[in-house]
């Protein structure tokens, strides 16, 4: 056999292929003309590649060249077109695919923090960012730690304005976290910071701006050199921390049996910013604590020099803040969990 | 307190608006509440702090704004002299009890003329916010508006023996007040006597027989001192607040007496024609001294962080009527005004000289912050739960710590017990909770009343209850409630309701978060408010930590509820000490898990628990975790049977474990169903 024969059957081939390629028109068939042409077993160039053997020896280098550029160029056309194939068979299945992203997504739930609780916890990083020690107090208190060791002795006028549920003659449910002054004292010696939330109860029947329960935040700081500027200072730092970094305080003498100098502090209105609304009563001010130096009384009862060491103490109700902060206008919503409110915060 | 601005100007000149003297005294500690005008006439309403009884009046406020503005304070004329050369009317004053009452000054004047009082009285009277009455009664009105000095006047011809005796009420003891109202008196009760009986309850208000009447002639005026806890105690007891104890419980001037009585002497015989007809008579045993502190300015500079001239603090101290006595450099000793009932200490003095500087202009500094910030104990804790059942879709609830009656008998221990408080508000304050329980239920309540089913809420709080000894004792308590819908109306999920299961994942996860030691949950009995057909306990460690179940059918029916409550309460205390466990790594395994699914046939009765507690038992090292896939009763299954799906998963974490030796070990545990509980493979 002479050589053009060999490649002319080898060309022959190489149209067939071509032709059969040509004709398929899907992943599918792309794949079957695959099988028939390179199958291992009975695949159209295996075959011709199991009849080198029966060639002459002088004919079988050329055959087997052209043969292998056959395999060659059978494998590149089939892969090049598979891919097309392919390509095209993932966008159709994407196609089908496609989901309408506008549709609400799974119903995972997540609950709501309570308003108060959240305040108190952020209250709390203020002042443990400060050097300030958290106590957790009893609600149930003595009668000595709430008021006399306070300076408000039984005979004292300020009791009034606390009406206290008693248990017994010197059990009470504490009226303020005040309480926190005279167990931190007891407990730490100076350098003092201490700082305490709760609740705290006093007889207010319930209205749109009373509970007979509600929260508080009280604060003592105690030390040698400790000064009413400090009060101040330390007062803005959490204020504006809380309510707004450009909030305003206003500072003046305010009476509380446990300190000396005493003072009221209000915080410019975070409404109106102090040009004057219904919420501050357009006097651009809300009255929003009660704070001073810790009173020397106070000091000795704990055991304190009152001449080597100063402190100031402030307390504030949070609930008032939250009322303040989110526009709430009935306290009592704060302790009927209906859903309807509490998943607004 | 209302402050007429025109009857101040009385007594010091004032060229400020109201606004502007409303501002001032604000800042001064004296807050304005408001300005509301009288017959056009502006009328400061000020909320007067109960240590400062000294500005109880026009005089006492216009003292402040002669200090503050340096202008003189003008003193009101008094009549002068106050005794008579012949003592017509002779009385006799005397104080039996002079602990309550160190100081009382009389006077007695007759020809007096009970009539109305003349216009220009009567505007300022009311003005002020009071009625007239009479002349007698509306002069010692205003001279208690003018100088803040309560006077009573009495009609001497109705003092049998022309006496007055100061002495402690013996037990039973009567009097009728000028209200009409009969009162007993006990003997910590000061009384005004005659020389028969009780004519005054003392520095409160006089008796109804010894009144002013049209035909009164001769008064005799009661100018006194009585000690303040005492008229305090008075007063709350009887429940009467006056002017006058309102004044006398904060502390009056004891050293005016003789001035309030001359001044108020002037206006009878101006206004009502009455003239002396016996001496001033000033009883005065117990001798009250002027209060004397030592002031140092580094103290006051020390305190307030500031600095201080010298004649800064004499100065102001002098325009309060302080008088600073200098005691060497920067020091004095100050000696109080008589009316200054709130200045006993040098930290007293300090605020004197504080206000005047103004709050607003001590510099706000920050102190030397040398201490560690700490976080209280408990948070770790309650953060952890709060942000696990947050994250869980649980609201966070919070419900008054408070129980009424009915609630505490619905809801209350196995023993009983009430934490009763002495002095309840109203019939919901009786009692404080005993458990988180009613609360919980009366929110999920509120909510199904306005139409949301689907209620998810927890609670941490305390509650209350009794030690051996009776005592009130609190504890942290964890709440849960949960009911309806779960996880909302979508259309990815369909609707199913909240059950036990839900309640148990939740506690479950929390006690998986907050890392906590071995726990399960299993039936319990005796806790009254769950319904026993689900009632569980939650036993972690070893230890019960709380219950969960649903709400008992009774309490379901009584509180009308509409569809089932999923309740859990967990003492938090206990839950604390068994969380937290340390964190111990396990290295990752290297060879892959089989599993194997095995469906049985089990009789009802034998529980889950029961079943995995035992196939755990059975020492298949390899087994590291057993789920319950799937629970069927009905058709093709047997009447008081039920089929239960396990999947095992087993690993060996030396080598791949092969076909054979996993159905070795699913063999193992059919084995030992079969034998232990009759169990049928499906």
């Amino acid at each position: 056999m002479s050589d053009h024969v060999i490649l002319d059957r080898i060309e022959e081939l190489r149209r067939q292929f071509d032709a059969e390629l040509a004709q398929a028109a899907s992943l599918d068939t792309c794949a079957a003309v695959r099988d028939r042409w390179v199958g291992r077993e009975r695949g159209i160039i295996t075959g011709e590649m199991k009849r080198l053997r029966e060639l002459p020896r002088e004919d079988r280098p050329a055959f087997g060249q052209a043969a292998n550029e056959l395999r060659n160029y059978v494998e590149r056309e089939l892969n090049a077109a598979l891919e097309r194939f392919g390509a095209r068979a993932r966008e159709l299945e994407i196609a089908r695919g496609r989901v309408d992203v506008t549709r609400p997504g799974f119903p995972y739930a997540l609950g709501v923090e309570h308003p108060i609780k959240r305040l108190q916890a952020e209250i709390e990083q203020v002042f443990i960012s400060l050097g300030f020690r958290v106590f957790d107090l009893p609600e149930i208190e003595k009668e000595y730690y709430n008021f006399d060791a306070l300076n408000m002795p039984r005979s004292h006028p300020a009791r009034d304005s606390q009406d206290t549920f008693y248990f017994d003659e010197t059990t009470l449910l504490r009226t303020h976290c005040s309480t926190v002054q005279i167990h931190a004292m007891k407990v730490m010696k100076p350098p003092v910071r201490a700082v305490s939330t709760g609740k705290v109860y006093r007889r207010d029947p319930a209205d749109a701006t009373h509970s007979p329960m509600f929260y508080q935040v009280d604060v003592l700081a105690l030390d040698e050199g400790i000064t009413m500027g400090d009060l101040k200072g330390t007062l803005e730092v959490f204020l504006k921390r809380i309510f707004h970094p450009d909030v305003r305080m206003r500072f003046r003498p305010g009476f509380f049996p446990f300190v000396e100098p005493g003072a009221e502090v209000d915080i410019s209105c975070i409404f109106c910013f102090g040009k004057g609304c219904r919420i501050c009563k357009q006097s651009g001010w809300i009255e929003i604590l009660g704070a001073g130096m810790v009173h020397p009384k106070v000091l000795r009862m704990s055991g304190v020099d009152d001449e080597r060491y100063t402190g100031f103490a402030w307390g504030m109700g949070i609930d008032r803040v939250a009322l303040l902060k989110y526009e709430v206008d009935d306290i009592r919503l704060f302790f009927e969990n209906d859903l309807r409110f509490l998943t607004q915060f | 307190m209302k402050i007429s601005v025109e009857w101040l100007k009385d007594y010091v000149e004032i060229r400020e608006t109201p606004e502007q003297l409303k501002d001032d005294l604000t800042m001064l500690g004296l807050v304005v509440e408001s300005i509301s005008p009288f017959q056009g006439e502006p009328v400061l309403e000020i909320e007067v702090t109960s240590n400062r009884p000294d500005c109880l009046s026009h005089v006492g406020v216009a003292r402040e704004l002669s200090a503050l503005y340096k202008r003189p304070l003008k003193y009101p004329p008094c009549a002068e002299p106050l005794a008579v050369p012949v003592e017509r009317i002779p009385y006799e004053i005397r104080i039996k009890d002079r602990d309550l009452c160190p100081r009382y000054t009389g006077l007695v004047m007759d020809g007096v003329r009970i009539e109305a009082s003349p216009a220009w009285l009567q505007h300022r009277l009311e003005a002020a916010g009071m009625r007239p009455l009479n002349n007698i009664v509306d002069i010692t009105n205003y001279v208690l508006l003018e100088l803040g000095h309560p006077l009573h006047a009495f009609d001497f011809q109705r003092l049998r023996k022309g006496k007055i005796v100061v002495a402690r009420a013996r037990p039973g003891q009567r009097i009728i007040t000028l209200d009409g109202v009969e009162r007993e008196l006990d003997e910590d009760t000061l009384l005004i006597n005659d020389g028969d009986g009780p004519v005054a309850i003392a520095g409160v208000m006089g008796g109804l027989d010894s009144e002013i009447k049209p035909d009164t002639r001769t008064i005799l005026l009661e100018c006194a001192y009585f000690n303040p806890p005492s008229i305090r105690r008075t007063a709350k007891k009887l429940g009467l607040s006056t002017e006058a104890s309102y004044r006398f419980e904060r502390g009056a001037d004891w050293g005016d007496t003789i001035q309030a009585a001359a001044r108020t002497c002037l206006l009878i015989q101006q206004v009502a024609g009455g003239e002396i007809a016996g001496s001033l008579k000033d009883v005065y045993p117990a001798k009250i001294k002027p209060v004397r502190i030592g002031l140092r300015r580094r103290k006051a500079e020390a305190l307030l962080g500031v600095t201080l001239e010298d004649a800064f603090v004499t100065s102001t101290l002098e325009r309060l009527n302080f008088k600073p006595a200098p005691k060497g450099k920067g020091k004095w000793q100050v000696t109080c005004p008589s009316y200054r009932a709130d200045t006993e200490l040098e930290a007293d003095v300090i605020e004197e000289i504080a206000r005047f500087y103004g709050y607003q202009n001590v510099p706000n500094t920050l102190p030397r912050y040398n201490s560690q910030g700490l976080a209280s104990p408990v948070f770790p804790f309650e953060n952890a739960a709060r942000r696990i059942l947050l994250g869980l879709g649980y609201c966070e609830a919070v419900n008054l710590s408070f129980a009424a009656e009915n609630e505490h008998n619905q809801f209350a221990p196995g023993n009983g017990e009430r934490v009763a408080l002495r002095n309840p508000l109203t019939e919901d304050t009786q009692f404080l909770r005993t458990t988180l329980a009613p609360g919980l239920v009366k929110s999920a309540r509120r909510n199904f009343n306005h139409g949301i089913g689907e209620v998810r809420l927890f609670e941490i709080g305390r509650v209350y209850s009794l030690d051996s000894q009776g005592r009130p004792l609190e504890r942290n308590t964890l709440g849960i409630v949960g009911s309806g819908g779960f996880a909302g109306c979508n259309w990815r999920h369909s609707q199913t309701a909240y059950d036990f299961f839900h309640l148990k994942g939740a506690v479950v996860a929390l006690l998986r978060g907050m890392r906590s030691e071995e726990a399960e949950v299993v039936p319990a009995a005796g806790v009254r408010w769950l319904n026993p057909g689900d009632a569980a306990a939650l036993i972690v460690g070893g230890e019960r930590a709380g219950v969960l179940g649903s709400l008992h059918p009774d309490l379901a029916e009584e509180y009308k509820l509409k569809q089932p409550v999923f309740l859990a309460e967990i003492d938090f205390e206990a839950l604390c000490r068994k969380v937290f466990q340390p964190v111990k790594y396990e290295p990752l395994p290297k060879y892959p898990a089989a599993e194997r699914d095995l469906s049985v046939v089990l009789p009802r009765e034998v529980s889950y628990g029961e079943i995995r507690r035992g196939i755990l038992g059975l020492g298949v090292s390899q087994l590291v975790s057993v789920e319950l896939l799937d629970v069927y009763e009905g058709e093709s299954i047997p009447a008081g049977k039920v089929s239960m799906t396990f999947r095992f998963v087993f690993l060996d974490r030396r080598k791949t474990l092969t076909v054979d030796q996993v159905q070795a070990f699913s063999d193992n545990i059919l084995t030992f169903l079969r034998s232990s509980y009759n169990a049928e493979l499906r």
